[in-house]
């Protein structure tokens, strides 16, 4: 390929489509935290999108990040709150009724069964501590909602609702104890520390909240299963106390959620190296997509396969190409014809 | 569900959320919108102390939402910015949102650089379109495109180069590129 090809390729970037900034990035390149082909990917954006450039420009002024993040994290509270069907709402409510009586019933086994024998209990919380995730998974998720719910009106009622009803500081107490609200959490430990966002962040993430819990009995025993116990099932405690604490949850979730948007960046980044023709790099960046499972990750593959070719390592062009009809999704078809034409 | 309708793109959520009347559609796509509209509104709290963000985003996002179901959405930013100016400028009544032209120009030729990145025969041809078009631009406006789109340079160091403001730049950007744009859409229409 020839350097004039190549940089006549990059005029193709003029129209290449970026998304919108998320909500991560707006203060990160505020304050200048992006790399500089995060960076350029943003500018290009920019050129475009008036209500990305008045975002940032609205974010400027000083003062306005803390309201930012609280706001945000409320209007995502109050998008989700509404758009939840009655029924799934309620068959949620069931649910979580058979499961805290479930969750009692385990706490009340091994009450019994500390008290029963000593050593024997212990290793019987060991083998509890290493099924536990299974068991007490399904049944913190849905129990979250329920602390939600006593402070949000049912969906129906909720646009009126909560716009006359709710205070500000109400939304994201709503915000903090969903498990599903992966970007909502962040704001949540603003409530008990009633302090900036920037503060609660910086703090480092304490071990998990010890809270009375009826969990704290049988596990005077045992003091190292306890504090796992907790660290397993901080929703439920939560739940049950009512008092979010600034837990070990909010920091972890971003992570998650910013997954998808953060690796649909990378791809594009991946493009971009790609079109410039440099094709090492281009390759090493769709690579550390394939672990996503979702569109971006057959779209990486796909765009491996044709790196590959492009190399002339047809062996790894088609195992690129295999993977991604495998995978049946909207790329499929094209794998195939590349397949077919290796 | 929520995790797999998060990874569609906005046209195909804006299609979900119209023909199957999918309420966990709009959700996601105006949940991925959300931070933009806040973050576009703060200044309305500053300047008028009577706005209230508990009236306020709700009214907005049911505006969004009946626009949704009735109009034609090209590009969500685009529909999402002019459904908040409209509020502001007149909160009582619900303007309906038409594409720019600028927008429909541009999301077709984006569509068809998307295309044609499989497709090396396509690829070629565009890309002496593109480079027609830019041949017809000022030489102030080429030398920004150029610098800003193959040489990398960013908005703050265009503006030094320049002796503009940053948002000087950027307009003119925009303008060279709606241009661009333009006459990329002409072209294939003529052909
Ligand atoms: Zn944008």
């Amino acid at each position: 390929m020839s350097d004039n090809f190549t940089h006549n390729e990059k005029l193709l970037k003029i129209f290449a489509g970026i998304r919108c900034l998320n909500k991560d990035q707006l203060p990160r390149y505020l304050e200048g935290r992006l790399t500089d082909i995060e960076k350029h990917l943003v500018e290009q954006h920019l050129v475009d999108c008036d209500l990305c450039y008045e975002a940032l420009q609205s974010l400027q002024k000083e003062g306005q990040m803390e309201q930012y993040q609280t706001l945000s994290a409320g209007i995502q509270q109050y998008i989700r709150d509404s758009i939840k069907p009655v029924s799934q709402l309620q068959k949620m409510e069931r649910y979580i009724r058979k499961s805290k009586k479930r969750e009692s019933l385990l706490i009340y086994f091994w009450v019994v069964a500390f008290i029963a024998g000593g050593g024997a209990g212990l290793y019987l919380m060991q083998e509890y501590n290493r099924n536990k995730p299974v068991m007490a998974r399904p049944a913190a998720l849905p129990i979250v909602p329920a602390a939600a719910m006593s402070t949000t009106p049912p969906p129906d009622s909720a646009r009126h609702q909560e716009a006359s009803l709710a205070d500000k500081s109400e939304i994201p107490v709503a915000a903090a104890p969903r498990k599903d609200t992966v970007k909502a959490a962040p704001p949540a430990p603003q409530k008990p520390a009633a302090d900036s966002i920037v503060v609660t962040r910086a703090a480092p993430t304490p071990p998990a909240p010890k809270t009375e819990d009826s969990v704290k009995k049988p596990a005077t025993a045992a003091n190292t299963p306890k504090e796992e116990k907790e660290k397993d099932t901080p929703a439920t405690t939560v739940a049950k106390t009512q008092a979010p604490p600034p837990a070990t949850p909010p920091p972890a979730k971003p992570a998650t959620s910013t997954a998808m948007d953060t690796d649909e960046f990378l791809y594009k980044a991946a493009m971009v190296y790609q079109q410039q023709g440099d094709l090492n790099e281009a390759i090493s960046r769709y690579k550390r997509l394939t672990s996503n499972t979702g569109r971006v990750g057959e779209l990486a593959r796909y765009q491996l396969g044709i790196c590959y070719r492009e190399k002339k390592q047809n062996g790894r062009a088609r195992r690129m190409f295999k993977e991604v009809v495998r995978m049946d999704g909207s790329m499929k078809q094209a794998a195939q014809q590349a397949l077919d034409n290796l | 569900m929520y995790q797999q309708l998060r990874n569609l793109s906005d046209k195909e959520l804006i299609s979900r959320a119209r023909k199957l009347k999918d309420r966990e559609a709009e959700g996601v796509l105006l949940e991925r919108y959300s931070h933009l509209l806040v973050a576009v509104c703060l200044p309305s709290f500053r300047n008028n102390p009577g706005t209230n963000p508990q009236t306020l985003f709700p009214s907005l996002l049911q505006r969004l939402s009946n626009s949704l179901k009735t109009q034609t959405i090209q590009k969500a930013n685009e529909w999402i910015h002019q459904t908040i100016k409209s509020y502001f400028a007149n909160p009582e009544k619900q303007v309906p949102y038409y594409p720019s032209r600028d927008a429909r120009d541009q999301l077709h030729t984006e569509n068809r650089v998307e295309k044609a990145a499989t497709n090396t025969i396509e690829k070629q041809a565009l890309i002496a379109q593109v480079q027609k078009a830019l041949s017809g631009l000022s030489t102030e406006d080429r030398f920004l495109v150029e610098q800003f789109y193959l040489e990398n340079q960013t908005f703050t160091g265009l503006a030094a180069q320049k002796g503009y403001t940053t948002e000087k730049v950027r307009q003119l950007l925009k303008k060279a590129k709606s241009r661009l744009a333009m006459q990329l859409t002409n072209q294939t229409y003529v052909r």
